[in-house]
């Protein structure tokens, strides 16, 4: 059922692109496991008593086998198939390890490359051959087993072969002419593998002649021994780290060059070309589809739905969308808890969904896509909704606040308190939420990356929560100003927009500084007041935001950056704007870590340190102030 | 780089005197108020020019920012501020005035680079440091002298007589590890 809403949701060339990245990812797997069995065998054929080895060819084998027949790779799957099986004779004891079984195995071994890489070349690949010999071997060692009940080993089992050979090879025409082949072939073997060579060869050529299929292959098989390369190579995460490290630094090293040579950036446009492009191709290699993640949310789905016994249907959408693995990685547990969250809040169960009208099978979506250099990532379900006037009386019964201040909420603001520390609107602690990770939790790990969550809903209907995430955690937008003689920083994705107004437009409420924007009343902040606060603690003094409002003339034009955060908006006024920019930027080491209203710093091309303010931190710190002066106003 | 090798030297004949009363150890020496201060020469990487420092908001006045160097942004701390060496008017003046600051880290010519496994922050200091070998014996760490000294516990190492002088041996990073930094909020 999962699967089929998948089909129709992603079109063909989704499709596509997600069969050739499965491929891809075969491909990958299985040639390491290729190079695994050959040094295995390598291993055994050296010490035959190695336990370990056998068990770890056995293993290879049987998820090879796995992994193929679910792509329906045929041969691999079935020459991997034998060699399990032979092994697992192995294990048994039932098939002794001998020089001729060696040389079978690394023949078959061989021909699962030779199979692997024709996925890639779509050559033909004759293994019929060896497969059929190793089913010999593996019928000898059962029949022989369990008649007689003692163990033969393989030499005598040679001697044995004409009469067991005919059930295997059935479709064969001349049983008897391949068993030459085998008895040849083992006999012949003894010293140099060359010899092998050519003569499972003339095996294969007379098992071939009667699969006609095949022939043309025989010629070039076996030929030369080429070292198998995947096409993929496996990075670890921190040398990624390290040369986007690098990448940075080159970046500040290029704009502090073009800063001190006094020419006009215009001069260095191929350098500024070249160092962008390296950047984006530094930050593409760190990409992942968010698919990886959302395939894995059916089990998730599954688990919690059957726990608590109702029936779900996972949409996934966008699957191909790419973001940044340490963003996909820090969100993990977030989209797990959210998606769990869904099941177990949000979906009714089927007979309360039939008295609503609804179809008895509840859906969730995942649906990612990009907006600008945001991924945008929403889980919705189609199911009670969040009733507003149930979470007000939550607020007030956790004496988060008073039952008249709570009045003066409007819907959306209530709904921002499920995301409070402290605040599980869960009706009764299940085993599957309520218990964990909050939606405070959420809420934190998608700021600490610079991304924002919001939340919509309808009673009856279903919920949305969004998540607006950065796509890439190495480079963001900013919005550069002065203030005072230091540079700061803004997150873009925080930033509404950018105005200028007169100080006569902004006028005192209460503690407060309040302006008009479009048709909206914002809170206004000079930001020089908060940051020469020397305790956060003094906002509640009176007449904390007014100290420069007072200093400054009436008529002087301000510059104000507009920030919105959860549905509010407040604007920032800083002393000059400088421009927007890219930038890199790095949260503050150790012990300056804990300081509130700074998320990092940024070296700017002058070698400066830019400080990057947390919009975020300033929305909370004026709503706890908003909220204060509210509690006075209804005293 | 040049106290990079001799730190080198230092760990090489630490080796091989086998007597720890008899072992040398390097200090690097530097003037905080009137008074001499010293901190053993493992715990610095490099000595720079003070670059320009960017002033972190809700901070105590000891911590004058944070500054690039070699690209990499550490928090710089005045230990004239951090020990009460200053005269009490011109630290206040420090928070808000900013022409101030930038007259006063003009002065603090020198950053000493301390670093730790943990972390790296930078300690002003008005003039170039000198180096002095001494013998551990020499280092008088009596409690008497730690208790009486208006600086923390877990700050002092000991005292230095040399001649006439009397250097503080300070260990900067217990300091900042056990005490922290603390941003003025909470």
């Amino acid at each position: 059922m999962n699967v089929a809403f998948d089909r129709i949701n992603l079109n063909d060339t989704i499709m596509s692109s997600k069969e050739e990245e499965y491929k891809e990812m075969f491909l990958s797997e299985a040639l390491q496991n290729y190079e695994q069995l050959n040094e295995l065998f390598t291993t055994l054929e050296k010490d035959h008593d190695d336990s370990e080895s056998i068990d770890s060819i056995f293993r290879i084998t049987h998820t090879l086998k796995g992994n193929a027949m679910g792509m329906g790779y045929e041969g691999i799957a079935s020459l991997s198939h034998v060699m399990e099986d032979v092994f697992s004779e192995v294990k048994e004891g039932n098939i002794k390890l001998n020089k001729s079984l060696f040389d079978n195995m690394f023949k078959a071994n061989d021909k699962l490359g030779a199979l692997i890489d024709a996925l890639t070349t779509e050559e033909k690949v004759s293994y019929k051959g060896i497969l059929t010999k190793l089913n010999v071997i593996l019928r000898k060692a059962r029949e022989k087993n369990q008649p007689s009940g003692n163990s033969t080993d393989v030499n005598d089992n040679k001697e044995q072969v004409p009469e067991e050979n005919i059930p295997v090879v059935e479709q064969e025409t001349t049983p008897e002419a391949e068993l030459n082949e085998v008895k040849q072939t083992t006999e012949g073997v003894e010293e140099q593998p060359e010899i092998i060579e050519t003569s499972t060869e003339n095996t294969d050529e007379v098992i071939e002649v009667e699969e006609e299929i095949e022939e043309e292959e025989i010629e070039e098989d076996d030929t030369q021994r080429k070292v198998a390369f995947s096409d993929i190579v496996q990075i670890p995460i921190r040398k990624l780290d390290a040369l986007m490290n690098q990448v940075e630094q080159l970046i500040i090293e290029r704009d502090r060059l073009i800063a001190v040579s006094g020419r006009s950036s215009s001069d260095f446009t191929s350098l500024q070309r070249i160092t962008s492009d390296l950047q984006y191709s530094v930050m593409d290699v760190r990409l992942v589809q968010i698919g990886f993640l959302f395939n894995k949310f059916h089990r998730v789905v599954r688990d919690v739905a059957s726990i608590e016994s109702k029936q779900v249907n996972l949409v996934l959408k966008g699957t191909e969308v790419e973001i940044d693995r340490n963003i996909l990685k820090i969100m993990s547990d977030s989209l797990v808890h959210l998606v769990r969250n869904s099941v177990s809040h949000g979906i009714e169960d089927a007979q309360t969904r039939i008295q609503r009208g609804k179809p008895e099978e509840g859906v969730i979506t995942l649906n990612a896509r990009n907006e600008k250099d945001n991924v945008i990532v929403e889980i919705t379900d189609d199911g009670n909704g969040i009733d507003t006037e149930i979470i007000r009386k939550k607020i007030v019964e956790k004496g988060m606040l008073t039952k008249e201040l709570a009045k003066y909420l409007s819907s959306d603001e209530v709904l921002l308190y499920i995301f409070e520390p402290g605040f599980s609107n869960a009706e009764k602690i299940t085993e599957v939420s309520g218990r964990g990770v909050g939606m405070d939790v959420v809420k934190k790990a998608t700021e600490s990356i610079g991304g924002q969550i919001s939340v919509e809903t309808e009673v009856g209907k279903g919920s949305t929560i969004i998540l607006k995430l950065p796509s890439s955690m190495a480079v963001k937008g900013a919005l550069l100003f002065l203030l005072g003689k230091q540079e700061f920083a803004f997150a873009l994705s925080y930033t509404e927009a950018v105005i200028s107004l007169y100080k006569y437009e902004i006028k005192i409420i209460n503690s407060g500084l309040m302006a008009k924007y479009l048709d909206k009343t914002i809170s206004v902040i000079f930001l020089h007041d908060l940051l020469a606060m020397k305790n956060l603690d003094d906002i509640h003094n009176e007449g904390a935001f007014h100290t420069t409002y007072h200093e400054i003339d009436d008529n002087k034009k301000l510059d104000v950056i507009v920030i919105s955060y959860g549905n509010r908006l407040i604007g920032i006024v800083v002393d000059k704007l400088l421009q927007q920019k890219e930038i890199v930027e790095k949260t503050i080491a150790k012990p300056l870590d804990n300081v509130k209203i700074l998320t990092g710093t940024t070296i700017l091309g002058n070698g400066n340190v830019c400080l990057v303010v947390d919009a975020v931190a300033i929305a909370e710190i004026l709503f706890k102030s908003s909220q204060k002066s509210k509690v006075m106003e209804v005293m | 780089m040049e106290l990079e090798t001799q730190n080198e030297v230092q760990k090489k004949s630490e080796k091989n005197v086998g007597d720890v009363a008899d072992e040398k150890i390097l200090l690097i020496v530097f003037k905080l108020g009137a008074s001499e201060y010293a901190l053993s020469i493992d715990q610095i990487k490099e000595v720079v020019l003070t670059p320009r420092i960017s002033e972190i908001p809700q901070t105590p006045a000891y911590i004058k920012g944070v500054a690039n160097i070699r690209g990499t942004v550490i928090s710089i701390i005045d230990l004239e501020a951090r020990f009460g060496l200053k005269p009490k008017k011109k630290v206040d003046e420090d928070e808000t005035d900013e022409n101030n600051v930038d007259l006063d880290t003009e002065k603090s010519n020198y950053t000493l680079v301390v670093e730790s496994e943990e972390f790296k922050i930078g300690v002003l200091v008005k003039e170039v440091p000198n180096t002095y070998s001494i013998k551990r014996s020499e280092i008088d760490s009596s409690s008497d002298i730690i208790r009486h000294s208006s600086l923390d516990e877990n700050a002092i190492k000991g005292i230095v007589k040399i001649d006439e002088r009397m250097i503080i041996l300070i260990n900067v990073l217990s300091m900042m590890e056990t005490g922290g930094i603390q941003t003025t909020n909470e």
